[in-house]
Formats: C-alpha cells, structure tokens, sequence
C-alpha cells in the first residue's frame, strides 16, 4: 500500500509538474477550449465559426424574403431552420459548410426558377430601382463590385467674381457655373478686351478637335458640349438644389406614336424646332463659304443629317459604331443600314429616324427596337451628336474635317463647325488657347448663359505638375482651379473653395474566381481570351472566398485614406450621380435598395465599412475555410505561409501616393497575432504598367490579376444598363467586366430571387434591359445557325443551305431581310470583300427556318476557298422585333478542279 | 572645296536616312497601339489602323501573321481578327509615300487629320526664333564674361566668375524655368507664366521671350565663358603674344589684335555646335513653358504615340544637326586660314 501511495504521488506530481509546465507556456496564455474537427484552435474556434455561418443562413433567406409570397417563404424558412440546426449539430467547420450548402440549396429548391420570355424595360422606375438593387446585391455578394474606396470628389477654389449658380454642388448637374452663374469683374491678367469678363479655365493638353463623333474620351466631349444643343436640355429647378428637364431643339416632351398599355412604345416623335421657330445656326468664321451658314435657319432634313453622317460606317466614326450597335437604346434598322453601308449598299429609309410635317407642326420621329417610356426615349435622343447639321455644310468642310482643322491648316475648327449651342468656337490656337463666345441665336440666349464666353488656356505643365493650375488661379490668371492634395491643408477651407461630388467610385477590383472558373474564362478555351497554358494566371484562392475579400474590406480606414485625397470614402458600387429617377433628379445611392445591397458592407462599421476588429474575425473565419478546403496550410511563426497579393495600378508613383497605405491597412489587418498566430503572412505587391491603360488592357479586362486599381464610368441616367460590367458573358458586358467571379449565367451559383423565380444575373439583367428568353433561370440565345449544305449546280453556280432553329418556335417569327456574302482573298492584301444576295426561303417548320442563296457561277470561280454569309433578319418575339445577324461558314469549291 | 561641300552634305543626308530608318522599324518593332472600350469602339479603332496600311483584317485566324493585335466576338461564334502588317512592309509604304509624294502621314492625336509636315512647319517658327534669340544673348555675354575672367586670372574676379559658372552650368535649363517661373512669373507677375497667345498685345509677347531665352542661354553663357577664359588664357601665356607686347604692343592692343582673334578659332564653331545642344535642352524646356514649338511637339508625340509627327519631328532635329556639323567643319576653314577643307596635298 505504502509502495502503492509513492507510485501515486509521483504520479501526482508528475501530473502537477506537467500542468506546471503548460501553464507556464508563455506564447499561449489562455489556451481556448479545445474544440472538434479541422478548425484551428489559435485563431478561431467553432462555435464562434458557426454563428457566422448561422448568420450568413440567415442573410440569404432576409435577402429573398421580399420577393417571396408567404406560402413559399413558409418553405424557405423551415429549410433555413433545418440548415440551422445543421450547423448547429456539425463537429467540424467542413461539416458546418456541407450542412450551410445544404441549406442553401434546399431554400434554392422552394423556389421555381424563371423560364420563358421576360421583359422588364417597361416597368416603372420604383421598380426598376428594386431589380437593380437586386443585381447590385448580387454583385457585393459575389465579388464583382469590387471593394469601392472612394469618390472622386474634389475641392475646388472660384475666383470671387465668379457668382456660382449655386453655392451647393448638385448632383447630376454641378453648380450652374455657365448656365445660371455670372462674372461680376473684369480679369485683371487679361490681355484682350473683349475677352476680359469670359470665364477663364486651364485645359491640360489641346486636344486638335471637338469631333466628338469620332473620340472616344471625355475632353473632346467637354468641349463639343459648349456649342451643341440637345432635344433637350437641363437647368437648375427654382429652388436651386435640382434641376429640371427643358425642351431645348425640342418644342414639348415627345409623343408615343404606337402606344403600348403601360404607356411605353417603340416609336416616338418629337415636335422640333427649326427656321420657322426662330432657329439658327451660328459661325464666327471669317472664311466666306462659312459666313453663308451664319444665321442660316434650321431645316427639318438637317436633323436626319447627324443620324447619316453617324450611320455611315464608311465615315468610320466611333460613335457611329457605338450608335450601330447600341442594345438598350437600338434605334431601328440603325445596325444593319450600318453594316450594309460599309458594304456600298445601303438604303437609309430602313433606318427607324424620319421627319415630316403634320398639322402645321414639324417632328422627329424616331423607333427604338425595344419599348421605353416617355423619359428614356426623350433621354435617348437628346445627346449633342444628334444636333442637326445641314447636309450643304458637311458637303463643303467634308466629313473627315468637319469640327477639326483641314490637312494644311488652312481651316481650323472655328470655321468647320457650326453651333446651336450656348456658345459658338470664336478662336483655336493649336496648344495655345480655345475660345467660345456666346451664340446669340441659341434658344435661351436671353434668360440663361450670362457670361460672355469661355477662355481657355492649354497649359500642358498641368498635365505633368499638378499645381500648375492652382498656381494660375493664385496667380489671378483663371477662375477655376481644383485643389491638389499637397495643398489640401491649406486651402481646404478657404472662402473660395466648394466641394465638388463625383462622377466615378475608384475601386479595387477583385479577381475572385477559383481556377475552374479562371480557366473557363481565360483558359486554353476561355469564353473571354483565350490563353496558352504558361500564361495562365495563378488564382489567390483566398480571393475566391467571399469572407476574405470582406475582410479586405473591412480592413481599409476609407475615412482617412479619403481625406487624404481630398475625395469623398464610399463603399458604394455606383457614384451619386448615378440616378434611380432621373426625371426626378433621385440619386439611386439614396434609395433603399441601395441601402439593402450595402448593408452588409457597413454593419457595425465606422459608417465608411471600416473595422479593424471585425476584419480580423473575419480573416479568421476566410482562414478557417480555407484550410478546411484544403486550400492552405498553416506555417509556423518562424516560417508562415504567405499570402501574396499583386495590386495592379495605373501609374509608378501610385506606389508612393497610394499603394503603400492600402498594403499597410491589409497587412496591419492580417498580420496581427491575433489573426493566425503568426502561421499566416499577408504581402502585399505593387504593379503599375508602362502605360496607364495597361491595368486595363493586360490586367483587369484579361484576367490577369489578383487586385486592381481602376474604375469604368456608364450611363449616369440608367444605372440598370450600366450593370452590365458585371456579367462574366463577354457579349453582354461589352468586354468591360473588371471585377472576374462566377459564371453569371448559372442561377445556381447564388439565390438570386425576383418576383418569386430564381434567376441566373445574366437572364434578369437583361430582362430587366430588354426582352429576353430564360430557361431554368439561366438566359439562352433565341436561335442557331448553321451553314448544312453547298453544293455546285450544273451552271457552276453554288447553291448553299443555311438553317435557324429558333429556340422558341411558337413565339417566334422570322422575315429573312438579305444575305451579305463575305471572302477572303489569300495573299499579302488578305482583304475581305462582300456583296449583297437574296436568299429564299425554303420551309418554315418546327421552328427552323431553312433557307437557300444561290451565288452565280462567276462570282464562286472569282472567290473559291473558305466564304461566310451574314443572314440579317428580323426576328419578333411576343410581339418585339430586333434585327439579326447570323453568321455561317462554308467553303466554295475550286470549279477548275 | 564645293566637292568636299557636296560630299559631306550627301554623306549627312544619308546618315539622315539611316537614322529615321531605324527610328522608324524601331519605333514600329514597338508592341502596336490598341484600344479600349466597347467593341463596336475597338472595331471602329481597327478599321482605322486597316485603312492606315498598319493593320489587316481576317475573317479567320492568320497564326503566320503572328499574334494578332484584336478578335472581336461576332454573333454566332463569327470573329473579325486584326493582325499588324509587317513592319518591313509599312516601311516600304512609308518611304514610298515620302518620296513620290513627299507624304509624311496625317497625325492621328495631336491635331487629328492635319498633315505632319504642316504641323511641324507651324511649330518649327518658335522653336527657331527661341533659340536663335539665346544664341544671340548668350554668345556675347558669355564671351565678355570669359575675357574678364581671363584678363583677371587669378583674381577674385576670375574666382567669382569660375565659381558661378561650374555651379550653374549644371543646372538644366528646365529646372532653372521652374524655379525662375515661380519668382518672376507667380511672385512678382513680371514676365507671363505661360508662352503668350498669339492674340495678346506685342509688349506682353516680348516678355514672354524672357525667361525662356534667358533660360537656354544661361547654359551656353557658363560654356561660353569657360571655353574662352580657358582659350584666351592659354594664348596670353604663349611666345608670339610675348613677342607682341615686347614690340611695343599695349596690352590691350595685343590681346584684341592677337590673343582673341586666335582664341576665337575654336570659339566660333562651338557656337553652331552648342545652338544643336539648346535645340535638344528646349525640348523640355517648351512643355513647361507652354511654347508650341517642334520640342514640346516631340514629347508630345511620343507621349500620344502620333508617330507621323515624331518621325518628321525626328527628320527635322537629325538634318538640322547633321548639317549644323557639315557647316561647324566647314567654317574652320574661314575661320582659320590654315585649315583647307577637302584641299589636295
């Protein structure tokens, strides 16, 4: 017994010893509980990793709620209870995921998905704010709105006799400088008397033109707007914190021409003003030829002139592509007249723009190939690329120098122009100086445009020293001059300084897709480039995980970071100036859907989205996840694993001025001890191109990228349109999709729920844009096309069949226009040539349209070897009709073998 | 003499030649200019480079033409591939375009649609008069400065002069505009903070001529000075001004009658030779100052990738500094009676 209790209390004190001694560990003081399964006991324990997820559950189902009715959302929420419960039951943080995605996918199940053909472009602004709070959600949930910084706010300083319109900037409209403003003194520095009550501005660079119909960036617009009129134009409303939507080329609001029941149509016409209202055009040329045009009065025909200058693709004008190949605003027959115009056959009466005199009253009548309501067919058609112009004046400038200069010089764009606007180009002296003096003639010479004209001076020391143009403002040479950070501290809160709101949210866009995804995206047969194998890019899994990224977020002092700039922090996806009701100047922003979409960006933040703490938890959870995937392995504290982040920028001194404070707001966030102990390290990279674009063209639109700085900038009037840089689908994203995540046409990667159906992004965008056919929530293309036979006849001519299966036959209706026949010569030229066919129809059956072309004996001998044909059609659905263009393949045989 | 006249103009019109050639296939061996925006934009781009002569368009892909420069996503599955065409092809159309024509191109950014010999015909007036105008400043000023130093050698005078001139003949003409601007221009508003417009009045135009004449020849006025002390002190130490003064000579006879006419020989030609180093100093120079001459025109087509005007802007800056060295040679021999340019022995 005795040699039994010695046994014991060695044991005892062995026991106690060895309590002692992990006790006395100093690196980990309060050990947590020990906890089950995979979860990392230094950093996060599964309780605390399960009411995240129970959270998450609960978000999902809070997010759809809405747009359930109660029978269903009784389903939804009992799966959401089971998955709870789930959760709740699970050992391991790989059991909770599998129980949360169960869960989730059985709430999926409750509800239908979408099918059939869907048109939202109808609905009332209310509920398109609704849709596209929706979508905007999706987006933050998902990854693909990226983490938004800030907005490009700006101080700006006015000379004291300037008189703004308004002492509040307002958004969408500014200060009324020109419109509604005044100068009060002469300027002292200003050498021309004429010119010393003008309004004096600094331009960093002379860009040799305002032919906006052929640039593509915003100064050569900036500059085309001062001279240009509209259908339409705004001014401040009466109580100077809006503004109001006035006839300006037009008489009144347009009418529907072919009304539908919820007041939307398809043609539209506009009662115009011309010579007989009063209307004239306005040079201040001193070139004879031109002088002719001063004062010449406005001819109805002259507003059909922009749409043929634009329309004709041999004039190969940017906008005029851009014009042809418009979706949410598709003016009829506009892409075909265009695509047949490049071809030398081309009839404009096809296209949806004529004019004509009814009742004594002149109009414009326009069709649109989608319905619009009132104010997005008056939106539509107000851009100054539509002023009218006079054939005779574009016949004698030519069209290649219209609103430039002439090959030698001898015509500057002073006399290549002509304004209806508020001021007319008085003098172009090439990197000197452009001047604008008022239009008499303009329509609202008398009650708006007070100040006298516009000066401005190229300064291109601006575009290298960013002081440059304060300093002329200091110096009393301008009246305008924005505030460059350096000098942020000294003059923020001068007298003469306002705030001026953004037009554009700079983001760091995220590369959140998986390697499956990247691969389908960007790999060997990606849907968006296709890249060899060695240049593929190696994923950051940890971006493909949404807490991750949260952290990120959450992480950056948008505040400080903001301040610092001068700009204005911002979470948000959209800047203010993007409007829900443009009618009534609401910026979407305000709204609640918006507030929805970004609710759980600002939870328990500064109201900015920052919160250093819950960026750490939520680090802590992203690397719990992730280990459990199996994606990473924890390291130890003298050899973590790393995390390498690349954040790709436009410029190398961003390095300095901006890179350096994120990569220490990421790395302070994740670095912590209490985040992983130290068995995690966060680097974050710089990289900057050799050109700005670079972080465009071989980073972000590519793929090629972890983070990247940037932001793209849409129609401000229609946000909804504007989403489509969201898609993955490259078609509808028009290639300008920055932020990379899942494949957006699968309703199954995310609950996204609108009227009680599911939805694929893709499908309810554009629904929500236009009319579109959706089966199992995901949208499909309305046809096929496919070249099935050629064969030769006994004349040597070749007969080729071409078959459209329509996907919904019963829907659908087809009126085959014509057939362009494309081929391509080999040799050093390799120059593409095309005529016009006819092609007949053959049957029309179970939904294919089975047509024949016959091309003549000569033109097969003349063009063997590889040939297409572009089958233009109009195609009705339920009623709307859209043009077409399928494009098939074949081969014509050599005859003389 | 007129052949050897002949022979150096040929000869520096040739390395004219080779020089914009290979500015040319270099500049173009470049990776091409591509676009963004939306892909009826980039086509509209495209199309423009095809009627250009710089790219071309397939309906299929052309691996033999290499990578190629743009695809669009036609609708059923239809694409349009734009390929560059062969540097060695443009560079024949190029020449070609030259001389048959003497075409050098349209530029494309800067003044869109205006022909580059026309732009850089309007530029070059500024550029000329800018440093023709420092030339004139600088030669004598500098000169006089490098004969005090001389004729005070080892003085105070030599010392503050040599000092001064080692400082600011390394200060760049560029960097002394700035800080000058900052003084004159925005503190004391006595000389314009820009290049004046052509609409304001002549007496503001010359001001305008001041800082940055005084700018560029600030350089020039320190060589200039330091060359002649140096020249002029080393024929004053010489045995023949020796024998002048022991003849009888005044020592102000001596030195205006041999010691400067002598050291004069490589003075002049460093003149020509130093208004090509300003043309290149102006360069910068002309941005900061918002002169338009050919300089800033330089940069600013490097900066827009308007080749057309940096390949004209480059033939102007390579013939006038050949031809400056072909009459920098030539002018020893008026200079200096000894040397016989092209002579037989």
């Amino acid at each position: 017994m005795k040699k039994l209790c010695k046994k014991f209390s060695v044991l005892l004190m062995v026991l106690v010893a060895g309590i002692a001694l992990v006790g006395c560990k100093t690196d980990n003081p309060n050990p947590k509980p020990p906890v089950g399964g995979d979860v990392n006991p230094d950093y996060l324990s599964l309780d605390d990793y399960k009411s995240y997820m129970v959270y998450d559950l609960e978000n999902v189902v809070k997010n759809i709620s809405g747009q359930l009715d109660a029978s269903v959302l009784k389903l939804v929420n009992a799966k959401k209870e089971a998955g709870v419960a789930a959760m709740n039951a699970a050992k391991s943080v790989k059991e909770v995921q599998a129980a949360f995605k169960t869960a989730k996918s059985e709430i999926a199940n409750q509800i239908p998905l979408a099918n059939g053909v869907y048109s939202f472009i109808s609905l009332s602004n209310e509920e398109k704010t609704e849709i596209l709070g929706l979508l905007e959600a999706y987006g933050v949930r998902n990854g693909l709105t990226g983490i938004s910084l800030y907005e490009d706010a700006a101080y700006q300083m006015f000379h004291p006799r300037v008189t703004l319109g308004t002492e509040n900037y307002i958004i969408g409209y500014g200060f009324g400088t020109l419109a509604e403003g005044a100068i009060t003194a002469d300027l002292a520095t200003e050498k021309n008397e004429a010119w010393k009550r003008y309004y004096h501005i600094i331009e960093a660079s002379d860009p040799g033109t305002i032919y906006y119909h052929n640039d593509q960036g915003s100064q050569v617009g900036d500059l085309y707007t001062f001279m240009s009129a509209g259908y339409f134009t705004t001014f401040m409303n009466e109580t100077k914190d809006g503004y109001d939507w006035v006839p300006e080329l037009a008489k009144e609001k347009p009418q529907a021409v072919n009304p539908q029941t919820d007041g939307s149509a398809t043609k539209w016409r506009f009662p115009v003003k011309t010579g007989k209202d009063g209307l004239k055009y306005n040079t201040n040329s001193t070139l004879a030829s031109r002088q002719a045009f001063d004062g010449k009065e406005v001819e109805l025909e002259d507003y059909l002139t922009p749409f043929k200058l634009l329309l004709n693709q041999k004039n190969g004008l940017y906008r005029g592509a851009e014009l042809a190949n418009q979706t949410t605003a598709a003016i009829k027959g506009a892409q075909a007249y265009y695509n047949a115009s490049g071809k030398g056959e081309a009839d404009f009466s096809s296209v949806g723009v004529k004019v004509y005199e009814e009742n004594g009253l002149e109009y414009f009548e326009v069709e649109f190939v989608n319905p619009m309501t009132q104010f997005y067919a008056m939106y539509y058609i107000t851009s100054g690329l539509y002023m009218p112009v006079p054939q005779s004046f574009l016949d004698l400038v030519g069209v290649k120098n219209f609103l430039g200069f002439n090959e030698n010089k001898t015509e500057t764009p002073v006399d290549n122009s002509l304004s209806l606007g508020a001021y007319t180009l008085e003098r172009w002296d090439s990197g000197q100086q452009i001047v604008y003096k008022k239009n008499p003639y303009y329509v609202y010479a008398s009650t708006k445009y007070a100040i006298e004209g516009i000066h401005m001076n190229i300064l291109t020391a601006a575009s290298s020293d960013k002081e440059a143009g304060i300093k002329e403002f200091l110096a009393g040479n301008t009246d305008a001059a924005g505030i460059p950070q350096t000098r942020l501290d000294e003059y923020k809160n001068d007298p003469r300084t306002r705030v001026v709101r953004g037009e554009a949210n700079f983001k760091l866009n995220v590369n959140a897709t998986d390697e499956a995804t990247w691969e389908y995206l960007f790999g060997e047969n990606g849907t968006i480039v296709q890249n060899p194998k060695d240049n593929y890019w190696k994923v950051e899994p940890a971006l493909s995980n949404a807490h991750f990224v949260k952290a990120l977020s959450l992480s950056i002092n948008r505040k400080e970071y903001s301040d610092a700039r001068g700009s204005i922090a911002s979470v948000d996806f959209l800047a203010p100036n993007y409007m829900s009701d443009p009618i009534n100047g609401i910026t979407y922003n305000d709204t609640q859907a918006h507030k929805n979409a970004v609710a759980g960006l600002l939870a328990d933040t500064d109201g900015y989205g920052y919160n250093l703490e819950l960026a750490r938890e939520y680090f802590k959870i992203a690397l719990a996840e992730l280990e459990a995937s199996g994606k990473y392995k924890p390291g130890t504290k003298a050899n973590p694993t790393v995390i390498e982040l690349e954040i790709a920028w436009m410029y190398p001194w961003q390095e300095t001025s901006d890179h350096n404070e994120l990569k220490q707001y990421f790395e302070d966030a994740f670095n912590d001890d209490s985040v992983s102990g130290g068995k995690y390290k966060l680097e974050v990279k710089f990289w900057t191109g050799a050109d700005w674009a670079e972080v465009y063209d071989n980073k972000l639109l590519v793929g090629q990228y972890d983070i990247g700085f940037g932001s793209i900038s849409g129609d401000p009037l229609n946000p909804l349109a504007f989403l489509n840089i969201l898609s993955s689908d490259a078609g509808i994203s028009h290639n300008f999709t920055l932020n990379w995540g899942p494949n957006t046409n699968d309703p199954d990667v995310d609950l996204l729920v609108y009227n009680g159906y599911r939805w694929s992004y893709d499908a309810l965008y554009l629904a929500a844009n236009g009319q579109t056919i959706v089966e199992n929530g995901a949208n499909v293309p309305a046809y096929q096309a496919e070249m099935t036979d050629q064969k030769v006849n006994a004349d040597g001519s070749v007969t080729s069949t071409v078959e459209i299966q329509l996907t919904l036959p019963e829907e659908s209706e087809v009126e085959v226009q014509n057939v362009v026949m494309c081929w391509y010569q080999e040799g050093d030229e390799g120059y593409k040539e095309a005529v016009v066919l006819e092609a007949t129809v053959v049957s029309s059956a179970d939904g294919k349209v089975v047509l024949t072309i016959t091309t003549s004996a000569d033109l097969t001998a003349e063009f063997y070897g590889e040939m297409g044909f572009d089958v233009i059609f109009a195609l009705t659905i339920n009623g709307v009709t859209t043009t077409e263009m399928a494009s098939v393949y074949g081969m014509f045989p050599m005859l003389s073998e | 003499m007129v052949k050897y006249v002949l022979k150096r103009i040929g000869l520096a019109l040739a390395t004219a030649f080779i020089i914009l050639s290979l500015t040319f296939i270099m500049i173009k061996l470049l990776p091409p200019e591509r676009t963004t925006g939306q892909e009826s934009q980039q086509i509209a781009f495209y199309e423009e480079q095809v009627r250009l002569g710089y790219a071309y368009s397939f309906n299929m892909e052309k691996p033999e033409l290499g990578e190629y420069l743009y695809k669009t996503n036609g609708s059923s599955g239809k694409s349009t591939y734009y390929y560059q065409v062969p540097v060695m092809k443009q560079y024949g159309s190029w020449l070609k375009n030259i001389f048959t024509k003497f075409d050098w191109g349209v530029s494309r950014k800067i003044n869109p649609n205006v022909k580059a010999s026309v732009i850089i015909g309007e530029r070059l007036g500024y550029s000329i008069r800018i440093n023709i105008l420092s030339v004139l400043f600088s030669v004598p000023i500098g000169i006089l400065l490098g004969i005090w130093a001389a004729l005070k050698k080892n003085t105070m005078t030599d010392h503050v002069i040599s000092t001064l001139v080692m400082v600011f003949i390394s200060i760049p003409s560029f960097v002394l505009i700035i800080f000058l601007l900052l003084i004159f221009g925005y503190k004391l508003g006595w000389v314009p903070t820009k290049w004046p417009n052509p609409t304001d009045p002549l007496s503001y135009k010359i001001l305008g001529y001041i800082l940055p004449v005084f700018c560029l020849s600030f350089g020039s006025i320190c060589g200039y000075c330091r060359f002649t002390r140096a020249e002029l002190c080393e024929v004053m130490e010489s045995d023949y001004l020796l024998l002048a003064r022991t003849k009888g000579l005044t020592k102000k006879q001596a030195i205006l009658r041999h010691a400067l006419r002598n050291a004069m020989v490589p003075i002049v030609p460093s003149i020509l030779a130093e208004f090509i180093g300003i043309l290149g100093g102006s360069m910068i120079l002309e941005g900061l100052y918002g002169i338009p001459g050919i300089g800033k025109l330089f940069i600013e087509s490097l900066e827009y990738k308007d080749y057309n005007i940096l390949f004209v802007d480059m033939a102007i800056f390579t013939t006038i500094s050949l031809l400056a060295g072909v009459v920098l040679d030539i002018s020893y021999g008026f200079i200096d009676p000894r040397i016989r340019m092209g002579a037989k022995k």
